[in-house]
């Protein structure tokens, strides 16, 4: 059984007839009214660039099955007897593939209505339309089109009901959650969430995304509500399955800036005193649930899903009942479609799957891989958690690591994807060519993608066709893509500041556990002093431009020094960085150390008033002189320049002739400062210009001379 | 010898003024033993052989001298003396006997009322060669009325928040309310370690620690820290995930300048068998991750939290009272002691005990209350749910009910007392006709007008030498001194 609506402005009709059936139901049978779904086939966002350019996400293969198959397949398995998939983007693909799926055979125990329309932007859309069209008329499930899970959510079901019938509508939303420990691979990084909750409730105080935190706040206001045991969960995997109640499309419309779960989660506990309604979370060990969103995460369900994690949902158990899905299940979780045919001394070690009539030829070597149906693969190839889709070519001598390789590609002789690498659909790759890791092709030119990026939502096939004839008088280039190579490579990162989204890789964020570091206070207060160095930068720049007198810029250093609470010492340290930096700062680092010398000398006399108020002890001098030899450290292009800036000062009476030979005589602390010295034979030639001096080595001076 | 016991016995009981203004909270009475012979029978119990009581002057020279006073241990003590006005703290105190520390201790409050199983804790520490293990137990609800206090107890008190992992066992987090404004700060990495954290607040610190020898050393090179708990455990607690601590490295250079270092070394005598050990062993604390048992900590922090069972803390009037009433069931004794001498037309309640050397005479009625040592009760006298300290006289038909009396107080002909506390040595005379106290007032013998008057308040302690009321009061105590053997 199938309904297919279509959204737009004529929904009036819809909802007259949506209510009337409300009508007729009555309270007592409210208990046997249908268990209701919202599915919503769209992500919203562009994490699976450019392959979601060609195909819906929903539809991507995962071990050889479309996700929102499982989904759908998930569902029902819990009881869900109605289903609404809402669609956006390629709305006419998803529902042609659900027209020809087991969902809509008569037999089908659940009902799935498709609902289309281009101007959903988000999950809050989607709501305020079941709001709209008054559809869900008790408990429903909300999940995505790319959840895998074999979850039953039965119990949690029962517990959101009990929990609302107790206390009439206060708890709108239960969150499904699986337990798994932090790290794990199939917990997406992006999503990581830390929830602070009511040990016996269940009930979610505090809803954190834990990405790019170091430490992590919990208001004391969540604290006080009575009960004295809180947990603080870092365990928890999101599965996006949330049960939620009517009141949930209510919310979002009354709320018009939810865009998604999270805002509303982040809304209803925020205004919890306001509103009164609560959300609660269910924890499941042993059940299986992820949402596919982005690329790291396939390549881990699809593994999980090969490795039987999400029994029943298993490759040869052909639950989507389409003829020649079946394939047959070994050892080491090898499974074979029909018609497989395998060349002599391939070896499949293990976690294998193929699709029916694939051939692959002699002595390949193959591991952790899925390949799809009418697949061809060549001698001596090794793929190692590759995963390759239909109508594959794969020539000999091919090399795949942890790749994904889409429909229709080709990848001639003697290529190697090295990982997290993919092909888009039809891309010709090699031969003879390396991909370096991370590489993105696709038939698709990455400008085009950018100059249609208003009229992404408004999804048609055939502007697709339209910008394909654009882009094919674009030359391929062979230096990226091989000599018969066909297809463009995408930059990972766009400069695309609005997006954050796309500014992510596709395979999503490097697994790095955060350094953890016990030295934050240093860290502000390094900052802070970064601060004082650039408001004093903008106050010797000010008193340049508009003449101000010494004095007056000496009166504001020293009210910045008390703001940002610095010691002399600093001041003057921070002080003579930046007059020393200065000229390198208005005008670039390129300078030559004669033009260098050539504007910071004068700016020295102007300024000398300012250093002489701030230099005065003979420890002040040592202190500027460090500052000194710290700054040409650095510059080291520069050193040269270094006895002339000291001479200046000497002779502008900033520092004193005591302190400069102190300065040189003590020892150095470090080689590099030994080997400054050393250039800085100067030192030893302005001494003798001076003053007679003991020192007898001189056969640096020629080359200090300059 | 594993463990030292280290016996804290020297603070004033500065929340229980009112009781402790003439008896030194180690000596209190409660179920007719000190108080401090609690914590000492806790000891003796699991087998401790000598503690180190650290204690005052002032409650030396009682144990020592007065009969009342009986701490009836067969421990050897080794009673060390700090001065009383110094203002030692716990940790100071601890600090004081760093000399005779010679192996880990376990650290007592003279305070703790408990029959906690002390394995528990002390398995803690050595199945996790931990640095500092405690015993916590859930807060109980005073249900008595207790004298001064008007209606309920305001709950408006910090709460102090605990921070457990999974298991309920490694302390993670620990903040009193009032220094956390903004709010619980947790660091990720520690969440990433302990990825479940249960953050409680109903809990009460019995103030007993087992700790690692090196944390006293420690102490003695870090003279800021004064108290064990408000200072040095959350300083432990925090320090188990900085890094500065955990890497071997750092461990090394600490070794070398420990002295100028602040950095807690922690090292025990089989320190490199045990790291061998660790490393040989697939033991591991968590699960989850690939990384070494203990996330190669060296630091850790331990709780025993109690769930049920008996564990007070006897440091308010509230804890007193039930401390009283719970103390019966922690020892087998006779309720009656043998030499007292007790009417057989009496009636006294199996819930009750009665001191050593009692009068209790005709008609009487005692209920849930416990009688000091030497008090005489005479006729008709009816006693409910009141706790009479030593030699205290109760007059003929005199009705006592939720109160407490302290020491040598005389309670004149038919007064009709009921939840007071009425102070040592204090006379309450009949006066014309019977007295009738007020209800949950406090009588002492400081009270400006020679009639007992009337406080809806506690009294707050004079700053001022007190009249002569005092005065008697201290002659008594002083005589009493004088006639004791």
């Amino acid at each position: 059984m199938l309904q297919i609506y279509t959204s737009g402005a004529t929904s009036g009709s819809f909802r007259g007839g949506k209510q009337k059936k409300g009508n007729v139901t009555s309270e007592q049978e409210e208990e046997e009214q249908p268990l209701q779904a919202v599915l919503v086939a769209d992500s919203f966002n562009r994490r699976f660039f450019p392959i979601s350019k060609d195909q819906p996400r929903a539809l991507l293969p995962l071990g050889n099955v479309a996700m929102i198959d499982y989904t759908l397949e998930f569902l029902t398995s819990t009881g869900v007897q109605e289903t609404f998939v809402f669609c956006c983007w390629m709305s006419n693909k998803i529902k042609d593939h659900l027209l020809k799926s087991k969902w809509c055979r008569p037999t089908s125990p659940n009902v799935v209505h498709i609902i289309t329309s281009d101007l959903y932007r988000s999950l809050g859309d989607v709501l305020r339309d079941v709001d709209a069209k008054n559809l869900v008329r008790n408990d429903f499930i909300l999940v995505y089109g790319d959840v895998v899970s074999n979850i039953d959510v039965s119990q949690a079901l029962q517990e959101h009901r009990h929990r609302r019938k107790v206390d009439k509508n206060i708890s709108v939303m239960t969150m499904v959650f699986k337990e798994s420990s932090p790290g794990h691979k199939t917990r997406c990084e992006e999503d990581d969430v830390i929830v602070a909750m009511d040990s016996k409730s269940k009930r979610v105080l505090h809803y954190q995304k834990t990405q790019g935190l170091k430490k992590l706040q919990f208001p004391m206001n969540i604290f006080q509500h009575g009960s004295d045991e809180f947990e603080i969960r870092h365990d928890l995997l999101d599965c996006h399955i949330s049960i939620c109640s009517p009141q949930v499309a209510e919310l979002f419309t009354d709320n018009f800036d939810y865009q998604t779960r999270n805002d509303f989660v982040r809304g209803i506990l925020v205004n919890e005193e306001i509103l009164g309604n609560q959300i609660h979370l269910y924890v499941t060990q042993d059940g299986y649930g992820a949402r596919v969103s982005n690329l790291q995460m396939y390549d881990s369900v699809s593994l999980d899903m090969v490795r039987r994690w999400v029994y029943p949902l298993t490759p040869e158990a052909n639950f989507t009942d389409q003829q020649g899905q079946g394939c047959t299940h070994s050892r080491h979780n090898v499974y074979r479609g029909a018609e497989v045919s395998l060349g002599h001394g391939s070896q499949m070690e293990e976690n294998v799957l193929i699709g029916r009539d694939t051939s692959i030829g002699a002595n390949c070597h193959i591991s952790n891989s899925v390949i799809g149906n009418n697949c061809t693969i060549g001698d001596n190839v090794v793929l190692d958690r590759a995963h390759m889709w239909n109508n594959v070519h794969v020539s000999s001598n091919v090399e795949i690591h942890q790749s994904v390789v889409c429909d229709g590609a080709v990848v001639k002789e003697a290529v190697r994807l090295n990982k997290q690498c993919v092909l888009a659909y039809n891309v010709v790759i090699g031969p003879n060519l390396s991909l370096p890791e991370g590489t993105v092709v696709s038939m698709h030119h990455p400008e085009e993608e950018e100059e249609d990026d208003d009229d992404e939502f408004l999804s048609d096939d055939q502007e697709v066709g339209h910008s394909k004839d654009k882009t094919r008088q674009k030359a391929f280039n062979p230096a990226e893509v091989g000599p018969e190579g066909k297809g463009y490579i995408w930059k990972a990162s766009m400069n695309d500041t609005e997006d954050e989204e796309l500014a992510q890789c596709l395979w999503g964020l490097v697994l790095n556990p955060d350094p953890e570091s016990d030295s934050e206070s240093e860290a502000s207060e390094e900052s802070q002093d970064r601060t004082f160095q650039l408001e004093v930068l903008g106050t010797l720049q000010r008193g340049l431009e508009e003449n101000i007198v010494c004095d007056n810029l000496v009166l504001e250093i020293n009210s910045l020094k008390y703001a940002y609470n610095i010691t002399l010492k600093e001041v003057m340290q921070i002080l003579t960085r930046v007059v020393l930096e200065y000229p390198f700062q208005q005008q670039g680092t390129q300078l030559t150390t004669l033009q260098y010398t050539g504007s910071l000398l004068p700016l020295l006399k102007t300024w000398s008033p300012v250093f002489k108020n701030y230099i005065k002890r003979a420890q002040d001098h040592l202190d500027c002189l460090s500052a000194v030899e710290e700054l040409f450290l650095e510059q080291d292009t520069h050193q040269t320049a270094m006895v002339k800036v000291l001479m200046k000062m000497y002779q502008l009476e900033i520092l004193e002739e005591e302190a400069i030979l102190k300065w040189f005589s003590t020892g150095a602390t470090n080689d590099k400062s030994r080997q400054l010295r050393k250039n800085q034979g100067v030192m030893r030639r302005m001494s003798l210009w001076r003053k007679e001096s003991e020192e007898d080595e001189s056969s640096e001076e020629g080359e200090c001379g300059r | 010898m594993e463990l030292q016991a280290v016996l804290m016995a020297a603070g004033g009981g500065s929340r229980m003024m009112d009781l402790t203004y003439n008896t030194p909270k180690p000596l209190l009475p409660v179920g007719n033993k000190p108080l401090i012979w609690y914590p000492l029978n806790l000891l003796e119990r699991v087998g401790f052989e000598e503690v180190i009581v650290i204690t005052t002057k002032e409650v030396q020279k009682m144990i020592s001298t007065d009969p009342k006073v009986k701490l009836d241990v067969k421990m050897k003590l080794d009673l060390v003396c700090i001065q009383e006005d110094a203002d030692m703290g716990t940790a100071d105190a601890l600090r004081h006997i760093q000399q005779k520390v010679k192996t880990d201790v376990l650290v007592v409050s003279c305070d703790l009322i408990t029959d906690a199983a002390l394995h528990e804790v002390v398995d803690l520490f050595r199945a996790h060669n931990a640095t500092l293990s405690m015993l916590m137990s859930k807060a109980h609800e005073f249900t008595e009325t207790v004298p001064g206090q008007k209606g309920k107890k305001k709950t408006g008190e910090q709460r102090d928040f605990v921070g457990v992992d999974g298991t309920g066992k490694r302390l993670l987090f620990m903040a009193n309310e009032a220094d956390l404004d903004e709010g619980v700060v947790i660091r990720k990495s520690i969440m990433r370690k302990h990825p479940r954290m249960h953050i409680k607040t109903g809990l009460v610190d019995a103030h007993l620690y087992c700790l690692k020898k090196s944390v006293v050393d420690f102490l003695a090179d870090n003279k800021s820290i004064s108290s064990i708990r408000g200072e040095l455990v959350p300083y432990l607690v925090r320090k188990q995930f900085s890094k500065s601590t955990n890497s071997p490295k750092v461990i090394d250079e600490t070794h070398q300048n420990l002295k100028k270092n602040d950095k807690i070394q922690i090292s025990s005598r089989d320190e490199e068998l045990l790291h061998l050990t660790q490393e040989r062993s697939c033991w591991n604390d968590h699960r989850g991750d690939m990384s070494d048992a203990y996330h190669g900590g060296r630091l850790r922090c331990y709780v025993h939290i109690m769930d049920e069972g008996i564990c007070y803390r006897v440091n308010t009037l509230a804890a007193y009272i039930e401390a009283n009433r719970l103390a019966p069931k922690l020892f087998d004794e006779p309720a009656v002691h043998p030499s007292a001498v007790v009417s057989e037309r009496c009636l006294i309640g199996a819930d009750s005990i009665i001191g050593a050397s009692c009068q209790i005479s005709d008609k009487t009625s005692i209920k849930r209350s416990t009688i000091g040592v030497s008090t005489t009760v005479r006729e008709k006298v009816k006693v409910t749910n009141s706790i009479i300290m030593h030699g205290v006289t109760i007059e003929e038909g005199c009705n006592i009910q939720g109160s407490v009396i302290c020491s040598n107080a005389v309670i004149g002909r038919g007064a009709d007392i009921k939840y007071c506390l009425v102070g040592s040595a204090q006379r309450i005379e009949p006066d014309g006709e019977n007295p009738k106290l007020q209800a949950r007032s406090l009588y002492f013998p400081y009270t400006q007008s020679p009639q007992p008057s009337i406080h809806p308040h506690p009294p707050p302690l004079p700053p001022t030498p007190p009249n002569s009321y005092k005065l008697k009061a201290q002659h008594s105590k002083r005589a009493q001194f004088k006639d004791s053997p």
